[in-house]
C-alpha cells in the first residue's frame, strides 16, 4: 500500500518537472523542473523495490524484504543527476555574464539560425 | 572478456591520468594503441558473460557489431587526434575518456549499464561541446543536456517497469522471461525507445542535434556525429534483439531519415549541413535495423561507413571554416585549399553510394536484403542525400594548395579499405547492376538538385521549447503506438 503511495507520487512528481520546463521560461526554472522530473524517476525505482516476493539481500535476516538491486542502482542515478545539474549551472551563469539573460526565448533571439542577409 | 574489460579500463585510467600529466596529442596515440591490442587479443568476439559476480553481475558480450563499433572508434580516434595535435589543456584527456566509454557502450548487454554508461558518454559530451566558450556552443550544448537529461527520465522510468515484469536488467535473461501481452511491459519498453531516441537525436524526439554537432569543435563533431549518436541506435539494435519493437523502429527511421533530409537541403551553414545530414543517414542505418536479419548487419555496416566519412566531411568542413574564417556554403565556394576540397569529395563520393569506397558497399548489403516496399524508402533517402549534397560540388574546384593534414588520409584510406574489403567479401556489391543503380540514383539526385535549388524555404527553427514539446508528444506517440500494436495483434 505504501509502494502505491509513492508510486503514485513519483508519477506526480515526473509530470510536474516536466510541466515545469514545458511553461517556464527562465533557465533556472527549467532546470529545477528537470531535475524534479530526475528525482519523481529515482522514487520511481525505489518505490518499485516493495515487492512481494523480493528475497533478503543478506542470508538469515527477518523479513520483510525490499528488492535491494533498485536501491543500488538509484545511487548511480542520483549521482549522474547530480554531475549534470551541476554542470548545467556553470552554463547558466556562463550565458548569464555574456548575454545578460536567463530567458529561453531571447538566448534563442541572440543564437539565430536563419537565412544569411544576401 | 577480459581484454575487452582491460581495453576499456586503460583507456578510462589513461583519460584519467591525462588530466594530470598533460602529454597533448601522444596520449590519444597511446590510448588508440592500447585500445587496438586489446581489439585484436579478443578479435572475433567473446561468448557473453557476467563481470563482477554471478548473480548481480553486469552483462558484457563482444559480438559482430561490438566488434564494428570498437573499429570505428578506434579508427576515428586516431584520425582526430592527428586532425587536432594542437590542441592542449584537458582535450586530449576529455577525447579519450569519451572513446573510452564509447567501448564499454559498445560491449554492454545490461540495460542499466547501458544507461550509466551512455550519460557519462553525454556528460563527456557536452562539456566538449562547448569546449572553445562559444556562447553559441554553450547554448546548444545546452539544449543538448536538457533533451537528454528529459530522455534519459523516460529511459529510467522504462527501466524500472521492464525491471519488475522481468526481473532481471541483462538482455540475455530477459529475452527468456519476455511474456506477450503485457500492457504494462509494453509501455516500459515503449519509454525506453523514447529514451534511446532523445538521446541518438532522432527526429521529433532529440532536436538537439544539428545544433550541438554543428557548433561543437571540428574534432568533436567528428567523434560526436561518427561515434556517439551511433551509441543510442546501438541501444535500440540491442533491445531490438530481445523485444519486438521492429514497427517502431522503423516508423522512426522513416520520420528521422526525411525530416533530417528536409532540414539539410534548405541549410546554408556547411557544419549545420552536416549535422542535418547525420540526423537524415540515422534515418537510413534504422530502417535497415528495423528490417532485421542480414539487413541489420547492413545497417551496422552503415553506421560504420557513416563514421568515417561523416568524421571525414566534418574534419574537412572544419578545417575549410578555419582556413577561410566562413562558414556559409556560398561564401566558402572556390576557397578551400587542395587537401580540404579533396577529403570534402571523398566524404561526398562516400556518402552518396559511389562505388568503391565504404558506403557503397553498406547500402549494398542493406539494399540486397530489404523487401521492395522498403527499399524504395531507401532509394528515396539516397536520392535526397545526392541532391543535397550536389550544392557542395562547386566547393570542389581548390584555390590552392594548404597544410595536409594526416587525419584526412587515414579516414580516406579507411574508406577505401572498407570498400575493398566489402566487394571482396559481398558478391551482391561486385554486381554490375548495383554500380549502375547508384549511379542512376546520383545522377537523378543532381537533377533534383537543378529542379529545387533555387528555392529558399523557410523552415521552422529547432527552438529550445519547441524540440522539448516534441520530445514529450513523440514519447507519447511510441507509447501509444506500442500499446496499439499490443491491441491490435
Amino acid at each position: 500500500m505504501e509502494a502505491q503511495g509513492a508510486l503514485a507520487l513519483a508519477i506526480g512528481l515526473v509530470g510536474l518537472g516536466l510541466w515545469t520546463v514545458l511553461v517556464r521560461r527562465n533557465l533556472v526554472w527549467k532546470l529545477l523542473g528537470l531535475n524534479v522530473a530526475g528525482g519523481g524517476a529515482i522514487l520511481f525505482l525505489v518505490a518499485l523495490a516493495h515487492r512481494e516476493k523480493a528475497g533478503p539481500a543478506l542470508e538469515g535476516v527477518p523479513g520483510p524484504h525490499v528488492d535491494p538491486l533498485p536501491q543500488a542502482l538509484v545511487l548511480t542515478a542520483i549521482v549522474i543527476h547530480f554531475a549534470v545539474l551541476a554542470l548545467a549551472l556553470v552554463y547558466v551563469i556562463f550565458l548569464s555574464e555574456r548575454r545578460h539573460t536567463q530567458d529561453v526565448r531571447k538566448l534563442e533571439e541572440t543564437c539565430p539560425t536563419r537565412w544569411p542577409e544576401s | 572478456m577480459p581484454y575487452a574489460v582491460a581495453g576499456i579500463l586503460t583507456y578510462l585510467v589513461l583519460g584519467v591520468v591525462g588530466f594530470v600529466v598533460r602529454p597533448g596529442w601522444l596520449l590519444g596515440l597511446l590510448a588508440v594503441a592500447a585500445g587496438a591490442a586489446t581489439l585484436a587479443l579478443w578479435a572475433p568476439g567473446f561468448p557473453p558473460g557476467l563481470l563482477l559476480g554471478e548473480t548481480w553481475g553486469v552483462a558484457v558480450g563482444g559480438d559482430r557489431v561490438a566488434l564494428v563499433f570498437w573499429a570505428l572508434a578506434l579508427v576515428l580516434h586516431l584520425a582526430v587526434v592527428l586532425h587536432e595535435r594542437h590542441r592542449t589543456g584537458p582535450f586530449h584527456p576529455l577525447l579519450t575518456l569519451l572513446v573510452g566509454t564509447s567501448l564499454a557502450c559498445a560491449v554492454s548487454q545490461d540495460i542499466f549499464n547501458f544507461y550509466v554508461v551512455l550519460e557519462l558518454v553525454s556528460l563527456i559530451s557536452f562539456i566538449l561541446v562547448s569546449y572553445e566558450s562559444e556562447p553559441k556552443a554553450v547554448w546548444a550544448s545546452l539544449k543538448y543536456l536538457v533533451l537528454a537529461t528529459a530522455g534519459m527520465t523516460f529511459y529510467l522510468l522504462g527501466l524500472g517497469i521492464v525491471y519488475v515484469r522481468t526481473g532481471t536488467l541483462g538482455l540475455a535473461l530477459m529475452a527468456e522471461r519476455v511474456t506477450q501481452g503485457d500492457p504494462v511491459l509494453v509501455a516500459g519498453v515503449g519509454l525506453l525507445v523514447a529514451g534511446l531516441a532523445a538521446k541518438s537525436g532522432l527526429f521529433v524526439l532529440g532536436l538537439w542535434l544539428p545544433s550541438a554537432h554543428g557548433y561543437a569543435p571540428t574534432g568533436v563533431s567528428a567523434i560526436l556525429s561518427g561515434l556517439v549518436v551511433k551509441l543510442g541506435v546501438l541501444g535500440l539494435a540491442r533491445l531490438a534483439e530481445v523485444f519486438p519493437i521492429e514497427g517502431l523502429v522503423l516508423a522512426l527511421g522513416v520520420v528521422t531519415g526525411l525530416g533530417g533530409l528536409v532540414y539539410a537541403l534548405w541549410e546554408w551553414d556547411i557544419k549545420l549541413f552536416l549535422a542535418h545530414h547525420t540526423v537524415s543517414q540515422l534515418g537510413y542505418v534504422l530502417v535497415g535495423l528495423g528490417l532485421g536479419g542480414e539487413a541489420a548487419w547492413g545497417a551496422v555496416l552503415y553506421a560504420a561507413a557513416h563514421g568515417l566519412f561523416k568524421g571525414l566531411l566534418f574534419l574537412s568542413a572544419g578545417q575549410a571554416i578555419y582556413e577561410v574564417g566562413e562558414r556559409d556554403l556560398d561564401r566558402l565556394r572556390g576557397k578551400l585549399s587542395l587537401p580540404c576540397a579533396l577529403a570534402l569529395a571523398v566524404g561526398t563520393w562516400a556518402i552518396v553510394g559511389l562505388p568503391p569506397l565504404g558506403g557503397f558497399v553498406a547500402k549494398a548489403v542493406l539494399a540486397d536484403h530489404s523487401t521492395a516496399g522498403w527499399l524504395a524508402v531507401l532509394v528515396v533517402l539516397s536520392l535526397g542525400t545526392a541532391a543535397s549534397f550536389a550544392r557542395l560540388l562547386p566547393h570542389f574546384r581548390s584555390a590552392g594548395r594548404g597544410t595536409r593534414s594526416r587525419g584526412f588520409l587515414l579516414l580516406e584510406l579507411a574508406l577505401l579499405t572498407m570498400g575493398v574489403w566489402g566487394l571482396v567479401t559481398f558478391p551482391g556489391a561486385r554486381d554490375v547492376g548495383e554500380w549502375l543503380k547508384s549511379l542512376i540514383v546520383v545522377a537523378a539526385g543532381y537533377g533534383l538538385h537543378r529542379l529545387v535549388h533555387r528555392q529558399r524555404v523557410q523552415l521552422p527553427a529547432l527552438t529550445l521549447d519547441r524540440s522539448f514539446v516534441l520530445l514529450l508528444l513523440g514519447t507519447l506517440a511510441l507509447v501509444a503506438v506500442g500499446l496499439a500494436s499490443w491491441v491490435l495483434l
